[in-house]
């Protein structure tokens, strides 16, 4: 069904968002997200929803996991500093899996930062954010589409694995008006979490199950367990026994890696032949884009890397796209995030940068300019 | 009456109407041109602590309270403190006029054991009343609650105390229509009449049945059971000094036990504040138990 | 929401998590006395333990949520109101009650405190005053009281104190309340009615931390300790009975505030259905 409109980045988030079946919204306002706020108070109600905005940035998010933790389906949209605060609530959500979905609208930092500004600064709070090793999932859309789908994956996987997932967006992109075919984008089908079924006595909340996700018992069903954000028990219980503190933090990482093939999601073009490959996120991928198709004009090999999941980073995917080319570039509109993925994973050698932090958007130009330097 | 002022005394509890017995009294010595002394301690009283009045009237009275064995007349709304100010009547020409009703503050009993006899003010109107001249011991209160309202005690009590003095009965009625409110006039007539018949029949009486000393409300008999969870006690010896019986205590290992079941009430108090919930309480009542 | 009331013999076994017993509190500690009188109201309210979710936040008070046999959050730090207010609104059928402590919803919870009063979603809140942060060592909270030593406060207190119902009152909560554990029927009673209030309602409970508060502070055991409590309160409900003078610094105990204002959620519902209807 053909359902086409035009529609801001930010929007397509909130429609992303209600189209995968969320029916919790809490919120608080800070530039540039506010308008995922503001469409999520009209349109959840809408459709028997519930919009809340929350005292502060914490609250919101304490509110959106508590609205999950009571089986909704639950999101939140934030920026910069709003970002900074949420991350508390979101390492409990990570720790106690309580699915959720966090839409971050990058701006320029730090602190106040440049509140209008895009900048593509929080590539490593949104996988480091909350303190301790923990899951998170962290997508990166790149156009209003993207924005919408993605918002759909994000509450997918966040419903199928119980990890918080981040859709990470700047401002160009949460501003950014295009025409986006609704129709062609909505899933058949929503996801759900999988609930926990069968006898309530004896019943463990963090059971580990064949594919490392343990079902979720809502509350109501007669379930009552406990849920904290303690280290714990597969009973839901603390625990500080070593082997079993160690066991129950492994599951949660070790079920990224399980599901790993459900997470990736990776666009490389013209990556096979390319003698430089450029590798970047969001707005900067749009540029990168419009540099591959220059410099192959001017007879340079170029290609494109672009994690969709920026986080757990696809190392595979980056390493065979850039198996042939003597140098990768990693334009990003900070002073070097990407690039430590990148460099971690090729070495120093044919790893370049392209950072840029004056509140712009890098151009095609510039990244042109840069490959050509750096393969001369 | 002799030379000297008549003495009178009045007790009984809170609430009771000790004061105003007083007040008719009084006010009927001063219209019959007595000299009156009336003192009394209340107010410290507020419902179920002891109340008493000295009234005291003669050509000339010069102290205002009774010294101790010089009352003419006992007046007790209440059969305890009857007995707590018996030595202040005079044993040899004294008049004892007593409701038998009990009013029993719970801090008083000895046995606080469920369906325990209290233990209080044990002596019986039969008891008191060999060791008086004159006296009624009636069941003020019953007589009361028959006529309607049992608030009307301490009229009755007044028809009792009308016997022992020199005034009318028209004056008596006079001043207490003074001092009921309107609407009990009638009521009050009745209890005064009632109390006065029945201390007109002899120098001593007694309640045939005090069913007043019966009345003291028991609760149902019960087992008590007491199980102490040893490993969640955490020995902060809460149970041990809350307990109004004293009859638990710490162990060496600092845990709770019951050492003097005997005196345990089931009143609950240990279980109730235990913050480990190590103590669990139950109570079954006695026919239960048997069943 | 119609629970029928129940009238039999209040057991605290069914209600806890026996798996989970004896519970980690200290000696004496008087979040014990409080945890029982909240059970004892959600027992004689009727209200079934499926349907009943407890979140609690960080601290002593925090880890009470473990030992009741119920839908229980362990949250974070400050945090529990939020959480609840989205549990509460995303389920309007649970019956939503917040655990807290003074450190908890005065201090690092304050503004979640505040701005769940004025919202009037209907939540419960048992806040356990300690008058200490317990769990970190024993250091000053927004209620210690004046003068007392903690280990941030070797020389003593200096601060003034946050008095918990009057802020809650002033915020709007549609219900307040404070007691002492020592009083543990008139707790439950005073619990029972804060559940069943339609709106918001805040429970002061005023307990003893005896082990670290008490101590450095020679306040005693903790029977001395809960019985001293007691002395300084004055029962709301004997307002016209009990001199005030005689008594000029002693807290009120009892239900201090109670009011009508429209409940949140079923507010905002109302709003969202109307909404639906004129877009049919």
């Amino acid at each position: 069904m053909s359902n086409r409109m035009n529609m801001q980045g930010n929007q397509a988030c909130a429609m992303g968002a209600i189209a995968a079946g969320c029916r919790f919204y809490a919120g608080y306002p800070i530039t540039p997200s506010s308008e995922v706020a503001e469409t999520m108070a009209r349109e959840l109600p809408k459709v028997g929803g519930t919009f809340i905005q929350m005292e502060d940035e914490i609250a919101s998010m304490a509110a959106v996991v508590g609205a999950s933790m009571g089986g909704a389906k639950a999101m939140t949209a934030t920026s910069g500093p709003g970002f900074s605060l949420k991350q508390e609530n979101l390492g409990y959500a990570s720790g106690a899996e309580i699915p959720c979905v966090i839409i971050n609208v990058m701006r320029g930092g730090p602190s106040t930062g440049m509140p209008t500004r895009p900048a593509q600064g929080d590539i490593m709070q949104a996988r480091w954010g909350t303190h301790g090793d923990h899951p998170i999932i962290v997508l990166a859309p790149a156009s209003v589409a993207e924005c919408y789908s993605e918002t759909i994956r994000a509450f997918d996987l966040t419903e199928r694995l119980r990890v918080p997932v981040i859709v990470l967006v700047d401002e160009v992109i949460g501003h950014l008006v295009e025409t986006v075919d609704v129709g062609a984008l909505t899933p058949p089908a929503e996801v759900s979490r999988k609930l926990a079924s069968g006898p309530a006595d004896g019943f463990e909340p963090y059971a580990v199950t064949q594919d490392m996700v343990p079902p979720f018992p809502r509350p109501g069903d007669g379930y009552r367990s406990h849920t904290t954000g303690l280290t714990h028990l597969p009973s839901g219980f603390p625990t500080q026994n070593p082997a079993k503190a160690k066991a129950a933090l492994s599951r949660t990482t070790d079920k990224l890696l399980h599901h790993a093939d459900l997470i990736e999601s990776v666009e490389a073009s013209a990556c096979d032949d390319a003698e430089i490959v450029i590798a970047t996120i969001g707005i900067s991928a749009r540029a990168a884009a419009q540099a591959v198709t220059d410099l192959r004009a001017s007879g340079i090999r170029a290609g494109l890397f672009r994690p969709r999941t920026l986080w757990p980073f696809p190392e595979a995917a980056l390493k065979a796209a850039t198996a042939n080319a003597r140098a990768v570039l990693v334009p990003e509109m900070n002073q070097g995030q990407l690039v430590l993925e990148v460099e971690r994973l090729l070495g120093l050698n044919r790893v370049h940068r392209l950072n840029k932090i004056d509140g712009e958007a890098i151009t095609p130009a510039e990244i042109v300019a840069k490959a050509q330097e750096v393969l001369a | 009456m002799g030379n000297g002022p008549t003495n009178v005394l009045i007790v009984g509890v809170g609430g009771q109407g000790v004061i105003m017995v007083s007040k008719v009294l009084a006010m009927l010595c001063q219209k019959h041109g007595y000299e009156v002394k009336q003192s009394e301690v209340h107010g410290m009283a507020k419902r179920g602590g002891g109340v008493f009045s000295h009234v005291r009237f003669g050509d000339k009275v010069w102290s205002p309270t009774i010294p101790e064995g010089e009352a003419d007349v006992l007046v007790a709304l209440e059969w305890a403190e009857a007995l707590r100010w018996l030595n202040y009547m005079n044993p040899k020409t004294g008049t004892f006029i007593a409701d038998t009703q009990k009013i029993v503050p719970p801090f008083a009993c000895r046995a606080r054991g469920r369906g325990e006899e209290p233990g209080y003010a044990p002596q019986t109107p039969a008891d008191i009343m060999a060791q008086v001249r004159a006296g009624y011991a009636m069941d003020a209160t019953s007589i009361a609650e028959g006529l309607g309202n049992l608030k009307a005690a301490n009229t009755v009590l007044l028809g009792a105390l009308s016997t022992t003095l020199d005034f009318s009965v028209d004056s008596w009625l006079e001043v207490i229509r003074q001092f009921v409110p309107p609407a009990s006039i009638e009521i009050n007539m009745q209890a005064f009449a009632a109390g006065r018949e029945w201390a007109q029949a002899g120098d001593k009486r007694v309640a045939d049945s005090p069913e007043g000393l019966a009345k003291v409300e028991h609760h149902a008999p019960v087992v008590t059971d007491w199980q102490i969870t040893a490993e969640w006690c955490k020995g902060c010896d809460i149970c041990v000094k809350m307990c109004p019986e004293r009859c638990l205590r710490l162990t060496d290992q600092l845990v709770a036990e019951l050492h003097k079941p005997d005196l345990c009430t089931g009143c609950r108090m240990c279980e109730w504040l235990c913050p480990d919930f190590a103590i669990k309480i139950t109570n079954t009542p006695i026919a239960e138990a048997a069943e | 929401m119609t629970d029928a009331p129940k009238t039999d013999e209040f057991e605290i076994n069914d209600y806890i998590r026996l798996d989970q017993m004896p519970h980690f509190l200290c000696p004496g500690c008087g979040h014990g006395i409080a945890l029982r009188a909240l059970l004892w109201a959600i027992h004689e309210l009727g209200i079934d333990k499926d349907k009943l979710a407890v979140v609690s936040g960080i601290g002593c008070s925090g880890r009470l949520s473990a030992y009741i046999d119920a839908n229980t959050f362990h949250t974070t730090h400050g945090r529990p109101l939020a959480y609840a207010t989205g549990l509460a609104l995303a389920r309007p059928d649970l019956h939503v009650i917040v655990i807290t402590g003074d450190g908890d919803s005065l201090a690092i919870g304050g503004n979640h405190l505040i701005h769940a009063c004025r919202r009037n979603l209907n939540l419960t809140t048992m806040m356990l005053n300690n008058e200490i942060y317990g769990m970190t060592g024993g250091q000053v909270s927004p209620t210690t009281s004046a003068e007392r030593y903690t280990t941030t406060t070797p020389a003593g207190n200096t601060e003034p104190v946050f008095d918990a119902c009057a802020l809650a009152i002033a915020a709007g909560a549609g219900f307040v309340g404070r007691e002492v554990t020592m009083q543990v029927t008139g707790l439950k009673n005073l619990l029972r009615d804060a559940i069943a209030h339609d709106g918001f309602s805040f429970v002061e409970v005023l307990s003893d931390c005896t082990e670290i508060y008490g101590r450095k502070n020679d306040l005693g055991n903790s029977p001395e300790m809960i019985l001293s409590q007691k002395a300084q309160m004055r029962p709301e409900a004997y307002r016209n009975t009990v001199d005030v003078p005689f008594r000029p610094n002693a807290l009120k105990t009892g239900i201090l505030a109670r009011n009508a204002r429209p409940e949140y959620g079923s507010a905002y519902r109302a709003m969202t259905a109307g909404i639906r209807e004129k877009g049919k």
